[in-house]
């Protein structure tokens, strides 16, 4: 087991480099239904017994993640006619070199925590750190709605796993109640950004600034 | 009815009633019922809050629901508070009813999301599980983010946008920090379902590892620092509350903050225990409180909007609350008291200034100049509660910061003494400078011109009215603003004694077993 999920750990750290360095945003939804469909997966690794609801919300959070979440968005997309992220804040071969540093950070630091490795593999902990901290990145340094919305996602996705990885026992309501909350945020979040494009015409967040001081 | 069950009555029934009074045919008829469903839904946390104070603690859903002294103490502020605006949502979308601005849509999305609000903040009060506590903190995001966009315009979506992002990505911070928690716990083998509740850890805390519980405060001081509007993480605060409908902007500020920061009191006792009460979350406190203090002073002093200024005073007593919090001791009775001060002061403060802005058209403070002339029962609101919040003695705000001195003087805490005073001296000087205008001055025509490029570009849907709309103030409205300012003053003179011992049963919670070095209790 362990095998496949360091696999499926070094794939995370793939589709986060991506997301860094990749400015078309059907890329960027593709790569957040990647992580989803990959981070998914991993409740059916960790080797333990599953039970029947635990299986339900498993497949519940893969299919939210893995397809509800890039429709949403790539509606949104085709809603604003945008393709590309406008020019970004940080230029993205700052944002790989970033993404490398938070890598980095993130691995440290989950060598100073004591979080216990409960699934196979110690790779869990550092890269849900790393996925968090790229959704971070992406908000701070990205102008366009909805790639600031993948960031989210991302960060969610980072959070999910750090969840599996150090707290497996959860109760099952607060992790529906967790994915009740991530999914309506998401839905929120594209119903603003399709009133902020027929109303602005545009979804840079970078010229949303009439509010000040 | 058994006292237990009551917890789950506080929780659905009002949002659901708030779906069913959305399906009414009349704005009015529905604004109505959403006020008459939280007046009622505020009558049953009180009647929780008394049974709780009189007779202990409740539990209910094996321990998942709970409601002990301090979560009956803020359930209290909330429903009064939420009861409160509801009366004044009849009032405020009243008018605007009656100015065509207040559609069937428009109401039944008030009145949805508004219930709504209210049960998600009943959620987070009464949930003892900490993941069932972070849900609540976020459904109160989402059910509050559209709220500010009841009147759709340019600036009230930029205003949702930076709400919903940022708050959601700063509570996906506390969602790590309580993993964290939850997860320093693993050495006492708690079974599965409960391992995430409250009084189990706080119970336990001796026994959690602590550098885990101190990464998991980081996070979460970061996280629900974030929604409580803590410096510098309070770049949504001002944007979100000046856009809102005066209603909502007041339960914004009235208590919606104070949700997220009675998370954060939740885990002061617990990581306490865990380090030894060495004093380590109390100390972070204290600095994200001053620095809050200190932000919202500077940026006071510039403010040109009535709201943006009320916003930023909100920074500021969200910072003084966990300054008092980061004292211990004494200061923890002093802060809590100061939170239901402010919530009952901001309250009146954004009545008023949703009033005023209805009448001149707009929340430029320039525009309003010498509304104690022209609509003396909300400029005297205005003022009134300016003079308040900067804490103009004999009002209850003059009282709690007094305590909060003392406190701090009592913890031989000189540093902090000295930059609260000082940051509370330039927000008097600034709100002082813009509140006499505002109660005597000259008024001065705004012209388009003279207003900055960024604002008139912005092109709202109904122009402002050229002149101000002089209404005679109904008796009710005179009544509200009348019973606002008469409990500030007397809550500064005399503390009821079941105020003061709800007061000292609630602090006890937050610094259990601390060490206790101050003087007797106030």
């Amino acid at each position: 087991m362990s095998n496949w999920l360091d696999t499926i750990m070094v794939l995370l750290a793939l589709t986060n480099l991506v997301l860094l360095g990749s400015s078309r945003l059907a890329v960027l939804i593709r790569m957040a239904a990647l992580q989803g469909l990959l981070l998914g997966t991993l409740p059916f690794l960790t080797g333990g017994e599953l039970i029947v609801h635990q299986w339900l919300l498993a497949i519940a959070a893969l299919v939210l993640k893995g397809a509800v979440f890039p429709w949403l968005l790539s509606r949104a997309r085709k809603n604003a006619e945008v393709r590309r992220e406008i020019e970004p804040f940080v230029s993205y071969m700052v944002s790989l070199a970033g993404g490398l540093a938070a890598l980095i950070f993130s691995l440290w630091l989950a060598s100073r925590l004591p979080c216990p490795a409960n699934l196979g593999s110690t790779l869990v902990v550092p890269l849900a750190l790393f996925t968090f901290l790229t959704g971070l990145f992406l908000i701070i340094s990205r102008k366009n709605a909805l790639t600031q919305v993948l960031g989210y996602l991302a960060m969610e996705n980072g959070i999910y796993a750090f969840g599996l990885a150090i707290a497996v026992e959860a109760p099952v309501l607060v992790e529906l109640g967790v994915l009740l909350d991530v999914f309506v945020a998401v839905f929120l979040m594209g119903i603003v950004i399709f009133h902020i494009s027929r109303e602005f015409e545009h979804i840079d967040t970078g010229r949303l600034s009439s509010l000040k001081g | 009815m058994k006292p237990n069950l009551l917890l789950f009555f506080l929780l659905l029934p009002p949002a659901l009633a708030g779906l069913a009074a959305a399906a009414l045919r009349r704005p009015r008829w529905i604004l109505s019922a959403a006020c008459a469903i939280i007046l009622a839904a505020g009558a049953a946390d009180f009647y929780a809050a008394w049974l709780v104070l009189s007779r202990g603690p409740l539990f209910a859903a094996n321990g998942w629901l709970f409601l002990d002294e301090l979560s009956a103490y803020n359930l209290a502020v909330m429903a009064l508070i939420f009861m409160l605006s509801s009366l004044y949502a009849w009032i405020y979308f009243g008018a605007e009813m009656l100015a065509g601005r207040f559609s069937l849509r428009q109401a039944r999305l008030f009145s949805g999301l508004w219930c709504g609000a209210f049960s998600a903040m009943s959620l987070v009060l009464v949930s003892n599980n900490l993941g069932i506590m972070w849900v609540g903190i976020e459904a109160t995001t989402l059910m509050t983010a559209f709220l500010i966009c009841i009147h759709s315009s340019r600036g009230a979506l930029e205003a949702m946008w930076k709400y919903i992002l940022m708050c959601s990505v700063g509570v996906a911070f506390a969602f790590i920090g309580t993993l964290l928690a939850v997860a320093s716990a693993r050495g006492l083998h708690l079974p599965a379902q409960e391992a995430m509740l409250w009084t189990n850890l706080n119970f336990n805390a001796a026994g959690l590892d602590p550098m885990l519980i101190k990464a998991a405060f980081i996070f979460l001081l970061v996280g629900y620092g974030t929604k409580a509007g803590l410096a510098p993480m309070h770049n949504w605060l001002p944007d979100a509350h000046s856009q809102a409908p005066a209603p909502v902007s007041a339960i914004f500020s009235g208590f919606m903050l104070n949700t997220a920061l009675y998370c954060l009191m939740r885990y002061i006792p617990i990581v306490e225990k865990a380090t030894g009460h060495a004093g380590w979350s109390l100390e972070l406190l204290t600095i994200f409180g001053l620095f809050s203090i200190l932000v919202a002073g500077a940026f006071i002093i510039f403010q040109r909007d009535l709201k943006r200024f009320l916003a930023y005073s909100s920074v500021e007593h969200l910072g003084i609350i966990s300054l008092g919090l980061g004292l211990g001791g004494a200061g923890v009775f002093a802060a809590l008291f100061h939170l239901l001060n402010h919530s009952l002061c901001k309250t009146l403060a954004f009545f008023s200034a949703g009033r005023l802005g209805q009448i001149y058209g707009g929340h430029e403070m320039d525009r309003m100049r010498g509304s104690l002339r022209d609509a003396p029962v909300w400029g005297l609101g205005m003022f009134g509660a300016i003079l308040a919040l900067i804490g103009v003695a004999p009002f209850a705000l003059f009282m709690s910061e007094f305590l909060i001195v003392k406190a701090a003087v009592d913890a031989r805490a000189f540093l902090p003494l000295v930059l609260f005073l000082l940051g509370a001296g330039v927000v008097f000087v600034g709100a002082l400078s813009h509140a006499l205008p505002l109660a005597w001055g000259q008024p001065v025509p705004v012209s388009d011109k003279e207003r900055p490029a960024a604002e008139t570009e912005e092109k709202d849907e109904t122009p402002p009215p050229a002149s101000p709309v002089f209404a005679r103030p109904a008796y009710h409205e005179i009544l509200l603003v009348a019973a606002l300012l008469l409990v500030l003053l007397v809550l500064g003179l005399w503390m009821p004694e079941f105020l003061r011992s709800a007061l000292v049963r609630a602090s006890g919670i937050i610094r259990q077993n601390e060490a206790w070095t101050g003087g007797p209790l106030p």
